[in-house]
């Protein structure tokens, strides 16, 4: 409060959303592997963001540096600044050579010019040992000039977790005494009502940590997805925008106020973990793993943290239907980003064959099969035989799910320059108003939210046009778009090929 | 007693009149030593102080994403967004009741605590004073992880009694309650920084020369009139800068919100700075990336600081007022 | 007789309640330091609990080791001490000339200061960063130092300026009279009285020194190995998992040299109280 100023720059100054040490959103950044900075023959400089998965990391730069002789000098900057200090870097010409870019940040960076074209390297042959649509204009290229690659396949990017134990002590089980997995909303509800029935005060059936960072929201995913209202879509996509009409009618539709009220239901009848808002994620993540509620929402990036632990006895649902029928899915876009090469690199060569080795097929297999971090963008990798954790196999086997759904910015790739900005309140804080009380009613605001971003929308698509981006709303109406089917894109397979 | 006098009537007004009569020149000339010293800190401040507040005063006028340079001219349009928001002046009453409650409470506790380890006869007072700044040397993100963490047990342990007796039909929810939120985050604060002003208080009470409390007691003055005598008048200028300080840095209070409850639940504990930072680069983990929006978030943080320049000047007009009264009568 | 019992049973009575709530007081942090000799398990199943069940020395071993403590340290050791020495001297010198002298122009420092203090920094990084950058000081310990010195002087000459005009007109006017100049007065009559406040303001100095993690992080991009023990700390965290009992660890670790200059700094403040007044 009353200390000197010096933190004051940093404080404030300059902070982006980092989730980590409690929602503490400074800037943060994490000790490297140190040694000595950009040297002698045969070093590159890398930076990334990756704390959980670092030990994938370090094995490859090690496999690497045997293979070819090359060092990765690798610094970790552990926080969603990574983007950020990039920016900070790139004016004091101190780029790494490799680093990892933000799928939004890279037109901007290549704008500016901070990006290698990869086009030398990137020949048809190696995009061809990706799958097709693998580097699309708009994504990870523009003007046909490759920037980055996919690293990480397609999963549903969220799902219900079960805690087998919890179920089995409420009686959730089969004849056989397999856990009995809800797959549809009353199911949810008998199986929560059971578990607080049973835990007496000390076992709820739903828990989950709102307190970092809004959560519930986290739940519409895998309890909407199949819901007939198109709610897991690419990215790119403007938030509360349904892609058949080109309307703004996906949370006004009553899938949204349905699934509210039932989850006010799961409060007001005590199946929720009273202190849910007040802990964080994380810690509800380790209580859930403690057998203090039976179910929760979560991605594929709590696993780890569980089975370090030794927890696993744990299952995954994705998809939790109103009435177990599925009238939708999680959809995908074409392409995604991982990591990039400086443009100022004195040792392009070198870069690249660090770029090619992190985006192989080798490195995916170990990537999946041993760290178990995410799916891969090979198919090849994802093997669930090789798999040797239940629940983590229950997930990659759920990538079917995920299906290809309609970009915009496929169709006309100067989509990406239409960027509305964030309603408000978001829905993601609605969420938490209506949780507490805050918000008492539910269509209303979700019509207001509606109609916020509808007018976000528009404003951004003039912003756009006055800079003589052409783009119009017919861009964001695929009227041919059946929800049940993969949707096919009208771009070519590779790029230059 | 002469001492005391002329440490009373000495006070801030240096040797005025010196100047009066010569050329400014002269005079300039004549302070050529305190130029001099001054340089230093007026070098270090335009460069590192000075000068890039008025480079990021640039940034309001434009709608800017932080990378590259900005471009995108858009005149007032960033302040009138700000001063048309409904959260941001909701920000700012969090911001005031935060400080209207911290800082009288804070300080009157820091009085006491330095007044008792003042006490030259008590045993320990540096362990004690260790003991009570602690929290202040803590890292917040420290402070943070391990309270919330305090919290979510320490809540059902005192709620179980309540439970039992059914005063209560759900545990005490300090953070995750909308109506208790802001109260727990001012709670932290209080406990959080009382320790730097009991350290003021502490240095302040040393200037306060011993033989005017001997004065005092050759009067037959008792303890509390010495207190109300010679401790309250002797620790005025310090105790000025203090409540500057502690306003001041009230308002701009950041990270401790951050960490405990980053605003929420929905917005109940939202203070101007979380306000301006989520202008700036969207809700915090929610890993959805947001167009960052530095130009709005620098135009939130000067609509901010000149109101703050409002009400610094009205309250130092107040205290002059009031200083020019008393040496009237 | 009496009246001596009383005394020492309302002096035992000032001590009862000084430590029941001084514990409480300091409790998280009692705990944080439990925490940081728990296991992962223990942590999460101990609740409010103080003691580890089975003390993990380890935690520390690790925790050093990851958050390469043992290069940060001397960087961060460095960079306080030096920015305190700096500080200081500088703050001390423009409060002086600012408290005890009249000249053109010091209404505009007073309120530029004023203001400053009061501006919100804003998104300063940016022509800070281009600044250094255009000094060709990216990536060394000198860099860090400059901006945290520069950001610090506002409000150390500020305390200074308040300090130095409580102080009597006649400590000067003694020395004046035996014909002591600007520099005299400054160093031999004024610096020696203020050490409470060198002491105060030093202790806050380094604590936002030592504690700071931004400046140093920017500044020494191209070269981690310069980094300091504020970074170093955010090792144990990042979205989605926190190693908390490491994290214990290195904050207990990375506070301990603070409680060392603590307790030194505030023996000077006692110390000086014969000085302040006999001077």
């Amino acid at each position: 409060m009353s200390e000197p100023r010096i933190p004051s720059v940093s404080r404030r100054g300059f902070l982006s959303g980092a989730a980590g040490l409690g929602g503490l959103a400074l800037l943060a950044a994490c000790g490297g592997s140190g040694g000595s900075s950009a040297g002698g023959k045969g070093t590159i400089t890398h930076w990334d963001k990756w704390t959980t998965q670092q030990s994938w990391v370090k094995k490859e730069m090690e496999r690497f540096q045997k293979a070819t002789g090359i060092q990765v000098n690798r610094t970790l900057q552990a926080s969603g600044n990574l983007e950020d200090l990039l920016n900070l870097a790139a004016r004091g010409d101190n780029l790494p050579d490799v680093f990892m870019v933000a799928r939004d940040r890279l037109d901007e960076h290549i704008k500016q010019g901070h990006l290698l074209p990869l086009n030398k390297y990137a020949t048809a042959d190696w995009q061809k040992t990706f799958p097709a649509h693998s580097f699309v204009n708009g994504v990870n290229a523009a003007d046909g000039k490759i920037y980055s690659a996919p690293f990480t396949g397609f999963g549903p990017e969220l799902q219900l977790y079960v805690n087998n134990k919890v179920f089995k002590d409420a009686g959730l089980v089969d004849s056989g005494g397999q856990v009995l997995l809800p797959k549809t909303w009353d199911e949810v509800t008998r199986a929560a009502e059971q578990i607080t029935r049973k835990g007496n005060g000390s076992v709820h059936g739903i828990g989950f940590g709102n307190s970092a960072f809004p959560i519930i929201n986290w739940w519409i995913k895998p309890f909407l997805a199949g819901s007939g209202n198109p709610v897991s879509v690419p990215p790119s996509v403007p938030d509360g925008l349904d892609l058949r009409t080109g309307k703004f009618t996906r949370y006004t539709d009553r899938t949204y106020t349905d699934f509210l009220t039932l989850f006010l239901e799961w409060k007001n009848k005590g199946y929720i973990m009273p202190n849910s808002l007040s802990v964080d994620d994380e810690i509800a993540r380790q209580q859930f793993a403690r057998g203090k509620f039976g179910m929760t929402v979560g991605g594929v990036w709590n696993q780890p943290g569980w089975t370090e632990l030794g927890f696993t006895d744990f299952s995954t649902v994705s998809m939790v239907t109103p009435d177990g029928q599925q009238k939708s899915s999680y959809y995908h876009g074409a392409g995604s980003v991982m990591l990039a090469l400086s443009a100022d690199s004195k040792r392009p060569d070198e870069a690249w064959e660090w770029f090619k080795w992190w985006h192989g097929k080798d490195a995916a297999t170990r990537f999946v099969q041993d760290l178990k971090g995410d799916i891969s963008i090979h198919p090849e990798a994802n093997d669930p035989g090789k798999i040797d954790l239940a629940p983590f196999k229950q997930y990659v086997e759920a990538a079917k799910l995920v299906i290809p759904g309609p970009q915009p910015s496929l169709r006309n790739p100067a989509t990406i320059h239409v960027v509305p900005d964030q309603a408000k309140p978001t829905f993601d804080d609605f969420c938490t108003g209506v949780y507490t009380g805050q918000i008492k009613d539910v269509p209303g605001g979700l019509r207001t939210l509606a109609e916020d971003l509808e007018g976000k929308f528009e404003d951004a698509l003039k912003k756009a046009k006055d800079k003589g981006h052409k783009v119009s709303r017919d861009d964001y109406v695929f009227a041919d778009w059946d929800l049940t089917k993969p949707y096919k894109w009208d771009i070519p397979q590779y790029l230059g090929a | 007693m002469s001492t005391t006098r002329l440490a009373r009537t000495g006070g801030p007004r240096p040797a005025a009149a010196a100047g009066r009569g010569r050329s400014l020149w002269r005079t300039v000339r004549a302070s050529g030593w305190s130029y001099a010293y001054l340089a230093p800190f007026v070098v270090l401040t335009a460069a590192f102080v000075v000068y890039p507040i008025f480079a990021s005063l640039g940034y309001t006028f434009y709608d800017w994403d932080g990378i590259g340079e900005p471009s995108d001219f858009v005149g007032l349009a960033n302040f009138k967004q700000v001063a048309t928001d409904g959260y941001f002046w909701r920000a700012l009453g969090n911001s005031a009741l935060y400080t209207l409650v911290l800082v009288p409470v804070q300080l009157v506790l820091a009085l006491v605590l330095a007044l008792v380890l003042n006490n030259p006869r008590l045993r320990g007072s540096t362990f004690y004073r260790a003991l009570y700044f602690l929290p202040a040397i803590t890292s917040i993100a420290i402070v943070g992880i391990v309270l919330k963490l305090m919290l979510a047990n320490f809540g059902d342990a005192v709620s179980k009694p309540f439970l039992k007796l059914g005063l209560t039909d759900e545990p005490l929810q300090f953070l995750g309650s909308p109506h208790l939120s802001m109260w727990t985050v001012i709670a932290i604060g209080i406990w959080n920084t009382l320790g730097y002003n009991m350290i003021y208080f502490l240095a302040g009470l040393q200037t306060i020369p011993k033989d005017q409390y001997e004065a005092a007691q050759i009067d037959g003055a008792g303890r509390f009139a010495q207190f109300v005598h010679v401790t309250i008048p002797g620790l005025r200028n310090v105790g000025l800068v203090i409540v500057f300080l502690a306003i001041v840095g009230s308002l701009q209070v950041f990270d401790l919100v951050m960490v405990l409850t980053g605003g929420g639940p929905f917005y109940s504990s939202d203070v101007i700075t979380t306000y301006i930072y989520r202008e700036a680069f969207g809700q915090v983990g929610t890993g959805v990336a947001v167009e960052p929006h530095i130009g709005l978030a620098s135009a939130a943080s000067f609509l901010f600081g000149l109101l703050l320049l409002v009400v610094t000047s009205g309250q130092m007009l107040a205290i002059r007022r009031l200083r020019a009264r008393k040496e009237g009568k | 007789m009496t009246e001596l019992k009383g005394a020492r049973a309302r002096r035992g009575l000032t001590h009862l309640v000084l430590l029941a709530i001084g514990f409480a007081y300091v409790y998280p942090f009692l705990w944080a330091v439990g925490s940081s000799l728990k296991t992962k398990i223990d942590f999460l199943d101990g609740g409010l609990g103080l003691l580890p069940s089975r003390p993990v020395w380890e935690n520390y071993a690790q925790a050093w080791r990851e958050a390469s403590f043992g290069t940060y340290f001397v960087n961060t050791l460095v960079i306080s001490v030096t920015t305190v020495a700096f500080t200081l001297l500088f703050t001390a010198m423009a409060g002086y000339a600012l408290a005890r002298h009249t000249f053109p122009g010091k209404k505009i420092i007073l309120g530029v200061i004023l203001a400053t203090y009061l501006l919100p920094h804003g998104y300063t990084i940016v022509p800070i960063y281009d600044l250094i950058n255009s000094l060709g000081l990216l990536n060394t310990l000198t860099s860090v130092i400059l901006a945290q010195v520069g950001g610090g002087l506002v409000f150390g000459t500020f305390m200074f300026m308040a300090y130095f005009s409580t102080l009597p007109r006649e400590l000067e006017e003694a020395a004046r009279v035996d014909g002591a100049g600007f520099n005299t007065l400054f160093f031999r009559v004024m610096l020696p009285v203020s050490k409470p406040m060198m002491a105060t303001l030093g202790l806050f100095t380094f604590i936002s020194s030592w504690n700071n993690f931004f400046l140093p992080l920017v500044f020494t991009l191209g070269r981690p190995e310069l980094r300091t023990v504020g970074v170093g700390l955010y090792a144990f965290t990042n979205q989605t998992t926190t190693d908390w009992t490491l994290l214990c660890a290195g904050a207990v670790i990375s506070l301990a040299p603070i409680v060392v200059v603590f307790v030194v700094a505030q023996r000077y403040i006692v110390e000086a109280i014969a000085g302040a007044v006999k001077a």
